[in-house]
């Protein structure tokens, strides 16, 4: 690398100064360039191309159309995930960003050992998510699980002690807790970033004008956090619309769209075919919802 | 920002306080614990073994190859056998005590190291350089690139999972272990890129261009700029980019779970903790030794950087 930008500056030297400019940045993005587009771009072209094939199970594939499509949107399974997927994005995204926002208020307060437990939130964040899944999946064990001990032993709000990320039809409601507390520090993080950004001056002169706390928060903290709050949920929705890990290594019942293309592509028959449509459509989805978001939410 | 104390409404506000820490740690607590419990203990809600057990990190870490797994018949057998050789007395207990088969954790370790920190490295060169020009140079199409990098974010994994699958089979990469690492690098290499050209590209913005402009009249290069002047002034953010790199790279679960699927010998911590988890060997405070030992130097790492890296986090750049 040393040696060719060097040699191109020297060849540089005859044209302008500009044109080194051009060269030299050329020179310094193109590996990145080449990357993102080779590894990237390509595949998620090819994507789309090997959706119109059906597959073997030897992997040879013949060209069906739009086959694969036809038969997806009649499948009821797809449609079941597509249901899983919405409820999990809606509540873990929810979820995330009140107690994300609730969390950095408080922790913008000046109290003793503060920083100690600035850094206390930011673990679930950081840690290995294959380490505290199988935390978790204790918490919901059904004979010797915290959950089951408090709400069905001691509180009684279970008749009988249930087997909660075992079970498909609840095992979405362990999986969307699990994001709740591993995603919410970087809420958190990002709003109180934005808090202390916050000129000081404006609550002191909302102080003097004898403002209540609650109409400070209204007049002056919401207004200025609503921005980065809703850039938030736009990424929440987007990350939880195509996560994988942490939905399927807590369970894999809980069938939301990726884990079910994950699984009709790498398991049983392997048909990539199916897999690959149901990746294009999990993306056209995403991307309408995308620019719905942006026009009508954050009005760009 | 409060300035009159009211006892009651502090009293609850450290009350929050106190839940909100709670919720962040229990789980980690409950892994500790754990894995630090007999099997007997499990039922009790109490975080405090009653007796403390290590047998599961001394498996995991080979510490002590110990004889308790071996029935007394045979130790008793072997004692009274004389016509066997020192060696054929290993053999025979290394059949009983062998706990490679039950989990290699070291191995699992040592790919996990070697593939994260190959990727992040090669990464951040990488983006060392393509940042730089995106925050300094003027060239044609620079806003296109840049916007391009921006879009990636949105392709989760799942969409390039099946295409990269096929590819690098057919280019036949997948048929020998050394292929498969390559093919595996390359793609974490690619899925860091993105948010390490973002977060030092951001970074780099915040160095004053006069420097710079100084060490070019004195004769330095653009490419000297670059060795002498903005990597030295940006180590720290560039380790930071490297340790979330690393960090991304170490927790990978399902890229790692179709290309090494018939390379058991390559396992990376994530496929060997989740296969565990789905053998006969599954044992609670197995699992969760497993799981402390490998949060733990992800942890460590993330309290070396932490300042820097929330401070990168809260500039844009992130990546799930």
């Amino acid at each position: 690398m040393h040696h060719n930008s060097a040699n191109i500056l020297k060849r540089g030297s005859l044209g302008t100064r500009a044109q080194q400019e051009q060269r030299l940045g050329w020179s310094l993005v193109f590996p990145s360039v080449v990357i993102i587009l080779v590894l990237i771009l390509y595949p998620v072209l090819y994507n789309t191309f090997l959706s119109l094939f059906a597959f073997d199970v030897s992997g040879n594939r013949t060209f069906v159309g739009l086959g694969n499509y036809a038969e997806v949107l009649r499948d009821r399974e797809f449609r079941l995930a597509l249901g899983t997927t919405l409820l999990y994005v809606v509540c873990t995204t929810l979820g995330t960003t009140v107690l994300g926002v609730v969390v950095a208020l408080a922790l913008h307060r000046k109290f003793p050992l503060r920083s100690l437990v600035r850094s206390i939130v930011l673990l679930p964040y950081v840690a290995p998510v294959i380490s505290v899944v199988f935390a978790w999946q204790f918490v919901f064990d059904p004979v010797n699980g915290i959950f089951m001990e408090i709400f069905h032993s001691q509180l009684g709000w279970f008749s009988q002690r249930m087997n909660i990320v075992g079970d498909p039809s609840t095992a979405v409601w362990a999986a969307i807790v699990f994001s709740i507390w591993k995603n919410f520090p970087f809420t958190y993080l990002m709003v109180l970033s934005r808090l202390q950004a916050i000129d000081q001056t404006l609550y002191e002169a909302a102080e003097v004008d004898g403002a209540s706390p609650w109409q400070q928060f209204k007049a002056i903290t919401m207004p200025e956090i609503y921005f980065v709050v809703n850039a938030l949920i736009l990424l929440r929705v987007i990350w939880n619309f195509n996560k994988f890990d942490e939905v399927y290594l807590l369970s894999s019942n809980v069938k939301v769209l990726s884990v079910y293309t994950y699984l009709k592509a790498f398991t049983g028959t392997m048909d990539f075919g199916q897999g690959s449509t149901l990746a294009v459509l999990q993306f056209v989805l995403l991307i309408g919802f995308i620019l719905f978001y942006v026009k009508k939410v954050l009005k760009w | 920002m409060v300035k009159r104390k009211n006892p009651l409404k502090s009293l609850l506000f450290f009350l929050l306080i106190l839940l909100i820490v709670f919720f962040c740690l229990f789980p980690f607590g409950q892994m500790l614990s754990l894995s630090l419990k007999y099997s007997w203990d499990w039922g009790n809600p109490s975080w405090i073994p009653t007796k403390i057990n290590l047998d599961a990190y001394k498996e995991l870490l080979n510490i002590g190859s110990s004889l308790k797994d071996v029935p007394e018949s045979v130790l008793l057998l072997l004692e009274e056998s004389p016509e066997l050789t020192a060696v054929q007395k290993k053999a025979i207990l290394a059949t009983y005590q062998d706990t490679g088969d039950v989990f290699p954790f070291l191995k699992y370790f040592r790919n996990s190291l070697l593939l994260s920190f190959l990727a992040s490295f090669i990464s951040t060169c990488l983006a060392v350089l393509g940042a730089y020009a995106f925050s300094r140079l003027q060239f044609l199409g620079r806003s296109v690139v840049q916007r391009g990098v921006l879009f990636v974010y949105m392709f989760g994994g799942i969409l390039l999972l099946i295409p990269l699958y096929r590819i690098f089979a057919s280019l036949l990469l997948l048929s020998s272990p050394g292929g498969t690492l390559a093919s595996l690098l390359i793609i974490y290499v690619v899925q860091t890129l993105p948010v390490s050209l973002y977060m030092l590209g951001n970074y780099f913005r915040t160095i004053p261009y006069s420097i710079e402009e100084a060490a070019m009249i004195e004769g330095l290069s653009r490419f000297g700029t670059i060795m002498k002047i903005i990597i030295p002034l940006s180590l720290s953010a560039i380790f930071t980019v490297f340790i979330y790199c690393f960090m991304i790279a170490w927790n990978e679960y399902m890229f790692a779970s179709v290309f090494l699927k018939s390379y058991k010998a390559l396992y990376t911590l994530p496929i060997g903790l989740k296969t565990l988890f789905m053998s006969k060997n599954a044992i609670w405070d197995r699992i969760m030794a497993a799981s402390m030992l490998t949060a733990v130097p992800v942890m460590i790492l993330f309290m070396s950087i932490q300042k820097n890296l929330t401070s990168g986090l809260a500039s844009g750049g992130v990546k799930e």
